[in-house]
């Protein structure tokens, strides 16, 4: 095969596709950005891209990660994706198409309802029937609290890598745990690290506990 | 350690953006200009420039438009330094004129355009592929596989626009400015060229008779590039032995291809040409592919620019064999792994690995099951205040004039969301600047009040010839600037009316006020759109006016308040919903303007104290002034 442009040599591992969705200023972009500077880091060849759309005003968002040597796409093909992080459970179901059968999808219960439900121009279904749903795609539905455990972290702000502790958590990754966290803890400034290193804690720990 | 796209580094691997790669490329090779004008997917490019210019010594600049961005870039070129200009696609087409005659003067230091195409329109008023422009100038176009080769290209592009003495095109796609990746670094050129002008009137003053002169120098260069190409690195054959099949895949189809081609057990079974330089074609390469396969198939983003031209080839060359590109990879939508996975499939008889109708079924079963969830104007935001003021003046104008429900022109931005209900304010969208322009056309075939909108930013970059027009050729519109400090669509960069330029410096404040009363505008009024009454009034003195009318709305956006408020430590008044005075079967507060903060829970009206930013329009349209701020 000729090459992308890009030099091989990395650590080799299977491939894993990861989908994180949420809404606009759920901080998904930066979910997928320490994962990735994170493989970097432990020497995994590391794809993804971000769909934004003009997401910052309340839209859909979702970025991916994919890592391993036959990886060369930026985004996942339908019925590839291994793992979908969901900051949002009807973003989880927007996404679903793209999961493979084996796949895991974690899940943050806690639900934005967007306008055009108040507006009654539709309908947002509940967590029960969104978990229903998604068991028929995927073999493995674990549904977290992401903002409690954010807030006992210290903010809200950090729910994004309470979920990224869950990922962790489920020993599926490649990347070593103190890696991520060494990439976290650079990420912010002194009190955001703390906070977010905590909220990863909770995160790895409430998924260790399922 | 943690790099940076400053970081002097080279060997070690950085996961980027594809918008820091290129500018990181552009760092690596000395680039000493760099001029823009905001627009997604390519904004990342001169931001990433600008955060690090002091220390590597490289003038950056929001330009008022992209034509100014080539302008200024290309200038710079003349001067003999390295120079660039970044844009969206649709950003090329503002730039097109100087381009089309930049292209017969060549370049002297080197020349880089990045022309962002936008496929499926993530953030875009159309699709574009803008191969094409590239064509009609006779610039050669390099065109990444992966986001490590954008940053090569961009690195390489200047040396080779220097060599070749003609500006180069980076055409990327969405998927690679917004992409990312582990990215190899490269060394970084501390290489700093004292700018000199050299006169050359008989080249560089394009009268016709030196225009005639250049043109044949213009063909003289692109044919040497034309001989060059082939050996170019970023163009590469593998033949498969005894393959009946060979795939030519332009820029980042080529990874789509690679991927398709593992994921189908087909790797090694079908040779592949990658082309990194659609324009011009490496000629010998697609000759010898052609050559040695029975049947083609070209993979490439948006048009078949590649596929018209290697069709041309085999014509001149005769050499037979059955094409396919456009006819099984669909012209709309953005190309993905999954849709050359299923191309290949089709030609080769193979069963692709996952069952993509099955997926698609999945699709189909949950689409109605789903909230609807578009972008919407943020909770505060000053343009649904204006847009609501604006609509009520409207209504109320036309029919003191026994007139027609008016005509609002739009333009783009931000603003553009208030399209949808509830507000419903704009009639016609076309391209940045045409929401004044088309409402010049308007008023004159038309016996109902034109409205015209145009944001801050639109303003500055093509409003100001509209407003002339207007007062020249007597159109009679109120034209509205929806004057929030900012770019904000785009990501909140300075322009001339915010005082800032890209590095941070102070500027220069322009006033949107003196410049429509200098383009002779008689009615010229600035309202604070939270203040309802008011600017109601004000919108109907100015529906009224016998004259082109201007009514500049300003308020800060409310992201950027509530970011200051933040710094400060500040909190904002905020407010809520007192539940005895509310009628819950009343909703006029949200059915009005759609806020997102404004939600009904359990039959009840309430204010998401996490999204209110405290603009108050709500308690202004409250008629049982049931909401009050917030006690603190
Ligand atoms: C020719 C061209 N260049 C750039 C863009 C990208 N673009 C869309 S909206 C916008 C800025 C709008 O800013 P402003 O007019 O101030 O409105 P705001 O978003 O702040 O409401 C830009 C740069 C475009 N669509 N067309």
């Amino acid at each position: 095969m000729p090459s992308q442009g890009d030099s091989r040599g990395g650590k080799i591992v299977k491939e894993l596709n990861i989908l994180i969705v949420g809404v606009g200023g759920q901080g998904v972009i930066l979910m997928s950005e320490v994962l990735g500077n994170a493989a970097v880091r432990d020497g995994i060849r590391v794809r993804g891209s971000e769909v934004l759309g003009m997401a910052v005003r309340g839209g859909s968002v979702s970025s991916t990660i994919r890592m391993g040597d036959d990886v060369y796409g930026p985004l996942i093909p339908a019925g590839k994706a291994d793992i979908l992080v969901a900051m949002e459970p009807s973003e989880a179901l927007r996404n679903i198409g793209f999961m493979t059968k084996s796949g895991l999808v974690i899940l943050n219960a806690r639900a934005v309802v967007p306008f055009t439900v108040s507006l009654g121009m539709s309908n947002y279904p509940g967590l029960e029937k969104i978990v229903e749903k998604l068991k028929k795609s995927a073999s493995r539905v674990v549904v977290l609290d992401a903002i409690k455990l954010a807030e006992e972290a210290g903010s809200v702000q950090s729910a994004n890598i309470v979920m990224v502790g869950a990922l962790f958590g489920t020993g599926l990754l490649p990347i070593k745990v103190s890696t991520i966290r060494e990439t976290i803890r650079e990420r912010f400034p002194a009190k955001a690290a703390q906070v977010n290193d905590v909220a990863f804690h909770l995160g790895f720990e409430a998924y260790s506990a399922l | 350690m943690k790099l940076s796209v400053s970081s002097d580094a080279p060997g070690q691997k950085m996961f980027m953006l594809g918008n820091e790669a290129i500018a990181r490329g552009a760092i690596e090779a000395g680039v000493q200009v760099a001029a823009a004008y905001p627009g997604t997917p390519s904004t990342e490019i001169l931001e990433t420039l600008s955060s690090v210019a002091k220390d590597f010594g490289i003038y950056t600049e929001w330009s008022v438009n992209e034509k100014l961005a080539f302008e200024v870039a290309f200038a710079a070129s003349l001067c003999g330094v390295r120079a660039m200009a970044s844009m969206k696609h649709v950003g090329v087409n503002v730039a097109h004129d100087p381009l089309m005659t930049a292209s017969y003067i060549g370049a002297r230091g080197g020349m880089v355009l990045v022309s962002a195409d936008d496929p499926w329109a993530w953030s875009s008023q159309n699709e574009q592929d803008n191969r094409y422009i590239a064509e009609q100038g006779y610039l050669p176009v390099l065109e990444p596989s992966s986001v490590q080769e954008a940053k090569d290209m961009m690195a390489d592009a200047f040396r080779l626009s220097e060599e070749f003495k003609q500006p180069f095109i980076l055409r990327t796609v969405t998927r690679i400015n917004h992409g990312r990746s582990d990215v190899l670094l490269g060394e970084i050129s501390r290489d700093r060229r004292k700018g000199f002008f050299e006169k050359e009137p008989s080249r560089l003053v394009l009268t016709p008779a030196e225009a005639r002169k250049d043109r044949p120098l213009m063909l003289e260069r692109f044919d040497k590039i034309k001989k060059a190409v082939d050996s170019f690195p970023y163009n590469s054959l593998e033949l498969a032995d005894g393959a009946r099949l060979g795939i030519i895949a332009c820029g980042l189809s080529y990874s789509y291809t690679l991927e398709a081609l593992k994921w189908l057990g087909l790797d090694g079974k079908v040779s592949v040409l990658k082309i990194g330089t659609p324009h011009p074609l490496p000629e010998e390469l697609v000759k010898k592919l052609l050559g040695s396969v029975a049947v083609v198939l070209v993979v490439e983003e948006l048009e078949p620019f590649v596929e018209h031209h290697v069709k041309a080839i085999a014509a001149e060359s005769g050499i037979d064999v059955k094409f396919h590109g456009k006819d099984l990879i669909p012209l709309i939508g953005e190309l993905s792994t999954e849709k050359v996975t299923r191309a290949i499939a089709k030609l080769t008889n193979t069963t692709p690995p996952v069952d993509f109708a099955e997926m698609e079924r999945i699709r189909q079963e949950t689409a109605p099951l789903l909230p609807l969830r578009p972008p919407t104007l943020c909770a505060g935001c000053p343009h649904r205040a204006t847009q609501y003021a604006m609509k009520i003046a409207g209504k109320r104008v036309a029919k003191q004039l026994g007139k027609g429900e008016p005509v609002y022109t739009g333009d783009i931005g931000c603003y553009t969301l208030s399209y949808l209900p509830p507000i419903e304010s704009m009639d016609l969208v076309l391209c940045m600047g045409a929401g004044f322009g088309t409402a010049n056309g308007l008023a004159h075939v038309l016996d109902v009040p034109v409205i015209a909108q145009v944001g801050d930013s639109t303003f500055f970059h093509a409003g100001i010839p509209a407003m002339i027009n207007a007062v020249y050729n007597k159109a009679k519109i109120t034209m509205v600037v929806l004057d929030n400090s900012a770019t904000a669509m785009t990501g909140f960069q300075p322009h001339p009316g915010t005082g800032r330029t890209a590095s941070g410096d102070v500027a220069a404040q322009l006033k949107i006020e003196d410049i429509a009363r200098a383009c002779g505008v008689k009615f010229v009024e600035v309202i604070d759109p939270f203040d309802m009454e008011e600017s109601i009034k004000i919108f109907e003195k100015a529906m009224r006016f016998d004259g082109p009318s201007v009514v500049v709305s300003r308020r800060p956006c409310a992201m950027l308040v509530q970011r200051d408020a933040r710094k400060r430590g500040e909190e904002l008044i905020l407010y809520r919903v007192e539940r005895e005075r509310c009628d819950p079967k009343c909703s006029a507060c949200f059915k009005l303007l759609g806020c997102p903060a404004i939600v009904r829970e359990n039959g009840l009206t309430v204010i998401d104290s996490s999204l209110c930013t405290g603009c108050s329009l709500c308690a202004q349209v409250c008629h049982h002034k049931a909401i009050v701020e917030v006690a603190r």
